[in-house]
């Protein structure tokens, strides 16, 4: 039987479509078998200076660009974020308002998981008993505790939260809680509260790639918890290295003598 | 001291600031008596270090000295005064120079940089004698700069992997190339500078270059430039003790090459409590049962300032933005 043209077109998307994976889901998957090098601890070795290459940092979700962002699929698996009605109304404002809200604007700690997809390079480093991240932005520091303790008794509101990790097969585990109301997670004013429990998985699936999954509850804000994925990608320059980001030092010196400056107001 | 100890008089101090409108709202703080005897530093520490038996490190697996571990040091906190001096007030005992070289103790300013640091001391308005009364600037330590390495950088833990050495802080870190790569280009400046090091017999040396010039030593207006290059040398001279010294070169701002000298030591083997003045005598180590004393919690000193942020502003102090000597 011959086959009609048409039809094979049909066929032949269709096998694309398969092919493609679906939006918000990174291309580096969690079951490629790649088998990291070991540390002297034997775990696997993810040391090394990492970066994000997405537009998460400007919008978690699906966004069309405008000055100084550049477009970009989200990084959200399902596509939105199933926020509660008036938490999203409080997302909308916040979009509104971004430009003075966005805790970033202030040079704020960033808060997790925006710390790891901001625009600049983090650099791991791992011993017997923790997992240090360093980051260009802040020269800030979160130390993943891998020592035995249990995440400290609250109330503490932090930053980046506690971080406690385990290694799950070839995939560093963080379970991070004690966060402040304060961070947001992009520059879009998509936001959380207090009560926000992110659960990390940082998965090597080649020397120079790892996938990021990020499960976030927070049952004061959403309707039920959500993923993020992304890859991460090893900086590949020759000598590359951290420098600095001094966020809130720049930021005190442009504003230090504008009369119409909103930094040293009350808010 | 515990970090709980450390967050409760910061946050008294906070407090206490924005009442007695005194500079440098920051952690480590102690309220010193009048008779408190004079703190030592390099004079002391240098006479020490010259009685100890030479001592040869235990080396990593990759064959350099073993550098790592948690340590705690003389290094200042934000009230920290780096030449020697009579006491002052509750923050500021009686206290030798940090400076080791030259001998007498004080930095070797040219004439012209000798007069603008003269300016800066007798503008900080902090009810020290000898001020003119007015304001002038406050230290950038106030704001939670990360600065020059020495003093405004506490390395709390030093790591060392091969090609690198890192030293962790509470609030940020420092990573260090060993493997011999140049710095960036001079034209590219930092808050803590561009650091290279490598190993020499038993000391790690780091070089640093490319400062911003912007950051003090202390916190009376001890400053570098943006030309200035710091060498800095880690030794160990026994098992709990980093003799640390730095030598900081500037012909444009120093007649002469200078050095200071303080000891740093291993957490939990010696005094406890006392955040100046260098402690090298041994003693056994505090018992300490807390499964978390060893870690090193978020402090988000700028997060948590926003408040003396306003009030050094709206007492219109200035913006240090470094100094240009004349041509």
């Amino acid at each position: 039987m011959k086959t009609s043209p048409f039809l094979g077109i049909v066929f032949g998307l269709a096998a694309i479509c398969t092919l493609t994976p679906a939006p918000g889901v990174a291309q580096t998957s969690a079951t490629t078998p790649y088998t990291p090098p070991r540390t002297r601890d034997g775990h696997p070795d993810v040391q090394g200076i990492w970066q994000a290459l997405n537009t998460a940092a400007w919008d978690v979700e699906d966004h069309h660009a405008s000055l100084g962002v550049p477009a970009g699929r989200g990084v959200v698996e399902g596509g939105a974020i199933p926020y509660q009605p008036s938490a999203l109304a409080k997302k909308q404002e916040n979009f509104a308002k971004r430009a003075t809200l966005d805790p970033e604007s202030r040079c704020y700690l960033p808060g997790v998981p925006r710390i790891t997809y901001m625009p600049h390079p983090f650099q791991i480093v791992q011993q017997a008993d923790k997992v240090s991240m360093l980051y260009e932005y802040q020269h800030a520091v979160r130390y993943i505790y891998m020592n035995g303790n249990p995440h400290p008794r609250g109330p503490i509101e932090w930053w980046l939260g506690d971080s406690r990790g385990r290694w799950e097969g070839n995939t560093l585990v963080v379970d991070v809680i004690h966060f402040n109301d304060l961070t947001w997670f992009d520059r879009a004013g998509n936001f959380h509260s207090d009560a926000l429990h992110v659960i990390e998985r940082y998965t090597p699936t080649s020397p120079d790639h790892m996938l990021y999954e990020v499960t976030i509850e927070d049952p004061k804000v959403f309707t039920r918890p959500w993923k993020m994925s992304m890859p991460l990608y090893r900086r590949q320059e020759r000598n590359s290295e951290l420098f600095e980001y001094q966020c809130n030092a720049y930021l005190i010196e442009q504003e230090w003598n504008n009369p119409a400056s909103t930094l040293f107001e009350k808010r | 001291m515990s970090r709980r100890v450390v967050a409760a008089i910061t946050a008294l101090t906070v407090v206490l600031w924005v009442l007695v409108l005194a500079p440098g709202p920051a952690a480590g703080q102690a309220f010193w008596p009048k008779d408190t005897p004079k703190l030592p530093m390099a004079t002391t520490w240098i006479a020490r270090k010259a009685k100890l038996p030479p001592y040869t490190p235990r080396r990593t697996p990759d064959g350099v000295p073993d550098l790592q571990g948690d340590w705690s040091g003389a290094g200042g906190d934000n009230n920290s005064v780096l030449e020697e001096h009579e006491y002052i007030d509750v923050t500021t005992p009686a206290q030798e120079s940090f400076v080791s070289d030259p001998r007498d103790g004080k930095i070797p300013y040219t004439p012209w940089a000798l007069a603008k640091r003269n300016e800066i001391l007798a503008g900080l308005a902090r009810g020290w004698p000898g001020e003119s009364g007015d304001r002038l600037y406050t230290s950038p330590g106030s704001f939670c700069l990360t600065a020059a390495p020495v003093f405004s950088f506490d390395a709390q833990e030093i790591v060392q992997k091969p090609g690198y050495v890192i030293m962790l802080s509470d609030d940020a870190y420092r990573v260090i190339p060993t493997d011999g790569r140049p710095p960036i280009s001079q034209n590219a400046k930092f808050w803590l500078g561009n650091a290279r090091g490598r190993w020499e017999g038993n000391t790690l040396v780091v070089e640093v270059t490319g400062l911003n010039g912007k950051g003090w030593f202390d916190s009376t207006g001890q400053f570098y430039s943006e030309n200035t290059r710091m060498v800095e040398r880690w030794t160990l001279v026994d098992a709990n003790t980093i003799d640390y010294e730095v030598t900081v070169e500037d012909p444009t701002i120093y007649t002469r090459p200078w050095k200071m000298n303080f000891p740093k030591r291993r957490a939990g083997t010696g005094p406890s409590g006392a955040p100046r003045g260098i402690s090298v005598a041994s003693t056994l180590p505090p018992v300490n049962n807390d499964p978390y004393a060893n870690e090193l919690w978020e402090t988000a000193c700028y997060e948590g300032n926003t408040e003396s942020l306003r009030s050094i502003h709206s007492l219109g102090y200035k913006w240090f933005t470094g100094v240009t000597p004349p041509k």
